[in-house]
């Protein structure tokens, strides 16, 4: 296929996708999980299996999308994801890439934007799957910290919100928060995507010129112990402060893309 | 029974050793988010430290209409009438 055809193509796609995504989330919510609902077990079993199938949706519409040649993807040091109170946090620069992230991360709880709780789409799953919300920000805080504490593998965005391409990365402190007082360990993982796609100010049909890339790579655990010998206020300002200098060390110039081929 | 000046006080004293703020600052009118700039964040780490100084169960919807160092030592106060 030549480049235009190629790039009608993408478009297709990607519009397919969002359709599959919303409809997946129907039949979820409407269909498979009141029938999961009703298998014995308690509320944990009940978790366990909604996060498995919204996982195994994810990974299907992973394969789908890449498929048909909609992204490619790599995706390093998956194995060290999915341990027992393991908070793990990443950039934000694509729609994509949670969907990637928990595809891949055995059975992990999310925090994610409290508007997906309204979503008619996506609100039946957020809640059969136990997500958090990330407002009011205080009971977010002790959710998260108690999902923790209880053995769940955690994912959060400390952007709050996909990077706005061209501006300076923002982290909200909560995440910091959330690892000084529930984290067993702390895995970052750094998100590179060649162009922009799908980011906070594209519409969808806005696919980039070639087919989009997305890294994913799995970082070396961060040490929260000399952060919890200190008084909580501070100590989450500290790490805070130190993730973002740190992200933005690791992922260089690509963490707000690259500002020439922002259009 | 503890007065509301011993509340006061007992809050006080939390502020400066949690936030470093100087006492001075710390009035009854103070307002927590604006004057001593303590965000929503902190407010979590704040209701921890009364759970565990007072040993009482404090709920975030107790403190949810908070804004002044006032409102805080009413509802400190309040929880230990309980």
């Amino acid at each position: 296929m030549g480049e235009r055809q190629t790039y009608l193509w993408r478009i297709l796609v990607t519009g397919a996708c969002f359709v599959l995504f919303g409809g997946g989330g129907l039949i979820l919510g409407l269909i498979v999980f009141p029938v999961v609902l009703l298998l014995p077990g308690g509320p944990a079993r009940r978790r366990a299996r909604t996060r498995g199938l919204v996982q195994r949706a994810f990974r299907l519409f992973v394969a789908t999308m890449s498929g048909l040649r909609g992204i490619s993807y790599d995706f390093q040091g998956r194995e060290r994801l999915g341990r027992q109170g393991q908070l793990i946090i990443a950039n934000h620069p694509t729609l994509i890439d949670v969907v990637l992230i928990v595809a891949f991360t055995p059975v992990p709880a999310c925090v994610v934007k409290a508007a997906l709780f309204a979503n008619p789409f996506t609100r039946r799953v957020v809640r059969a799957a136990g997500y958090i919300s990330n407002a009011p920000t205080d009971s977010m805080i002790e959710l998260a910290t108690g999902a923790l504490r209880s053995g769940d593998t955690l994912v959060m965005f400390p952007e709050g919100t996909r990077t706005r391409p061209g501006r300076p990365m923002a982290f909200h402190r909560g995440a910091a928060s959330v690892a000084i007082h529930g984290a067993s360990v702390l895995t970052p993982i750094y998100i590179q995507v060649d162009q922009p796609f799908l980011h906070k100010t594209q519409p969808w049909y806005r696919v980039p010129p070639r087919r989009p890339h997305i890294s994913i790579e799995v970082g070396a655990d961060i040490d929260l112990e000399p952060y919890r010998h200190q008084r909580p206020p501070k100590a989450s300002r500290q790490l805070s402060a130190w993730l973002l200098a740190h992200y933005e060390q690791e992922l260089g110039e690509s963490c707000s893309y690259n500002a020439s081929s922002n259009v | 029974m503890q007065t509301k000046d011993e509340v006061l006080e007992q809050v006080k004293a939390t502020l400066v050793e949690l936030f470093e703020i100087a006492p001075e600052r710390i009035t009854m009118e103070a307002r927590l988010n604006a004057d001593l700039e303590i965000d929503s964040i902190d407010a979590v780490d704040l209701l921890d430290r009364l759970r565990r100084q007072t040993g009482r169960k404090i709920s975030a919807d107790d403190f949810r209409s908070v804004r002044t160092v006032g409102d805080l030592v009413n509802a400190v106060h309040a929880v230990l009438q309980a």
